[in-house]
């Protein structure tokens, strides 16, 4: 949602013209939603795409869902869960003790109830899920491809270690003593693919410790995206990830270093963190 | 001495109420008031409660204040440590998740929920999505709903119901389904939702396992309830006036959060909304 997503990343995937995809996740919210907003999403099995009371709902994405453009197959968190650990530990299924009696039973035909053979009672099972590509934002790499998450990684380790290739952006890359200094690697170099090293690759979400969430820049991204999907291509999209060539250019057009340094202020005080959020909103 | 609140901050009181003490409790994403009322009943009602933040997966944090975004670390400073998204979900897939709080943008008669889309057959509105609202509400031990909106003016002389008699969608289980279907017939481990706290009262769920007024708040009536409910909710025999938190309570709720991010939840009109405790008002 508001944090660690792999904005970077996204902008590249856009600006490459790639399209089609089928995006699954638990809960986000910017990443997919730009990602509906430049016509690249053509399925969503995400659990949640939201602002949260912040923004409220995702304006591209519901746009998307609304029009047909976007196939709606939602999922739910630990049903995710459960389809990543099938995949991770090479079983056909993996049974899950809810969903039934929800409409979610009904929207997935790949779900089955079987009898479990010793208590004899009904159970669902769910497919494995083995995504094609996952894509990761952590604070740490070392140069070997060893990954560092800081704080709450959510179920980005799953999808990582269920997924036939995986790119990572990172903060920072460090060599493999230094990253053991920072308190050690939770995700190991084999099942990184790729790794680049993109210094604010989160923005406008945050990557702590080295900046909070840009809710300034959220709310300019948001004015667009209500204006409809003509506006938000030629008020956002042109500005902010066409038209960056790289993404040192699109560090240039957030606003450069006072706008990194803005960002980390919140190291300093709860009142400077606090102050990062009083908004118009 | 008169003690006044605003309609967020009785809400906040109300939910905090609902909190049994050595539960493990979790609350999602994207509502501010649960996770207020979290600490308020860690720190008045409930001090033996396992509190898990939404998002960020810390236990008994101690946030210097509300962000309008929940997975901010701000929400998990001072865990005394974190869980993973597995493990919180397999606590409640084993039946060891004391209560969750769960809400949609439609709540039906026999509390199941729905923050999927409105429209059956064709899709009106898409909405966010469940989370894993559907997952907890099997198996979490006890449920409470809530929701700010309630009140459902009408808009060009229709209204858009909350609280309705059948969800287009069900996200999350309630009692039963439109197919009749109970979660003991599913064989859940969870006991289903226990209460409904709203912007207009509080409710219960009776034997059948359908939406009962409860309690009603200094400003609300039984015909507003009614007004704003898209089918007839039962009356329990005797429907108090619930009491305004107290100074204790205020001063947490305004300490923990002067952002005001709780305000959100609330529809604008009652957001400036300030209530005075009625005489022989009851706890309930």
């Amino acid at each position: 949602m508001s944090s660690r997503e792999p904005m970077a990343l996204i902008r590249s995937i856009i600006r490459n013209r790639v399209n089609g995809l089928t995006v699954v996740g638990s809960a986000h919210g910017i990443d997919i939603d730009l990602l509906c907003g430049a016509n690249a999403v053509s399925a969503s099995q995400e659990s949640y795409v939201g602002f949260e009371q912040d923004f409220g709902m995702a304006q591209n994405y519901r746009r998307g869902c609304e029009s047909g453009e976007i196939e709606i197959q939602d999922n739910c968190c630990y049903t995710l869960v459960q389809q990543l650990r099938a995949s991770i530990q090479g079983l056909p299924f993996m049974p899950i003790q809810s969903v039934r009696g929800t409409d979610f039973e009904k929207n997935h035909p790949s779900y089955k109830t079987i009898q479990s053979p010793y208590s004899g009672e009904d159970i669902l099972v769910v497919p494995p899920l083995t995504p094609d590509v996952a894509i990761i934002h952590a604070q740490y790499a070392d140069l070997h491809g060893n990954l560092r998450i800081e704080g709450p990684p959510v179920v980005d380790l799953l999808f990582a270690q269920a997924s036939r290739t995986v790119l990572a952006t990172v903060e920072k890359i460090v060599t493999n003593e230094e990253l053991k200094r920072l308190g050690g690697a939770n995700l190991p170099y084999f099942y990184v693919s790729y790794i680049a090293e993109a210094p604010m690759g989160a923005h406008p979400t945050a990557c702590y410790p080295f900046y909070a969430y840009d809710r300034e820049h959220t709310e300019l991204y948001m004015s667009a995206a209500k204006e409809g999907s003509t506006a938000f291509k030629k008020k956002y999209l042109k500005d902010f990830v066409y038209e960056c060539e790289s993404h040192e250019e699109y560090l240039h057009r957030i606003g450069g270093e006072d706008t990194r340094v803005r960002l980390s202020s919140w190291k300093e005080s709860a009142d400077a963190w606090m102050e990062l959020y009083k908004g118009s909103t | 001495m008169g003690k006044n609140c605003t309609l967020g901050e009785l809400l906040i009181d109300q939910l905090a109420r609902t909190v049994e003490d050595d539960t493990l409790v979790f609350h999602g994403f994207g509502s501010p008031l649960v996770q207020i009322a979290l600490h308020v009943a860690k720190r008045v009602y409930t001090p033996n409660l396992v509190l898990v933040a939404g998002a960020t997966y810390g236990v008994n944090p101690d946030p210097p204040f509300i962000s309008p975004t929940t997975n901010d670390w701000v929400h998990d400073r001072n865990s005394e440590c974190h869980l993973s998204i597995g493990e919180l979900f397999d606590l409640s897939a084993s039946g060891r998740l004391g209560r969750m709080f769960l809400s949609g943008l439609q709540i039906d008669r026999w509390g199941n929920t729905n923050v999927t889309q409105l429209g059956r057959k064709t899709l009106k509105l898409k909405l966010p999505g469940g989370g894993g609202a559907c997952n907890l509400s099997c198996n979490a031990k006890n449920i409470t709903l809530w929701t700010a909106a309630h009140r459902s003016e009408p808009v060009k002389g229709k209204r858009r119901y909350r609280i309705v008699s059948q969800c287009d969608y069900v996200t999350g289980f309630g009692h039963k389904n439109a197919d009749g279907i109970t979660r003991r017939q599913l064989g859940y481990r969870g006991n289903g939702p226990q209460c409904l706290v709203t912007d207009l009262g509080v409710f219960d769920f009776d034997q059948d396992g359908h939406l009962q007024l409860n309690a009603l708040y200094p400003h609300t009536t039984v015909d507003d309830v009614l007004e704003n409910t898209e089918f007839e909710p039962r009356m329990k025999k005797e429907v108090k006036t619930v009491s305004l938190p107290s100074l204790e309570v205020l001063s947490i709720i305004r300490k923990l959060d002067p952002l005001r991010i709780h305000e959100k939840e609330l529809l604008p009109g009652d957001r400036s909304l300030t209530l005075e405790e009625p005489n022989n008002a009851a706890i309930c």
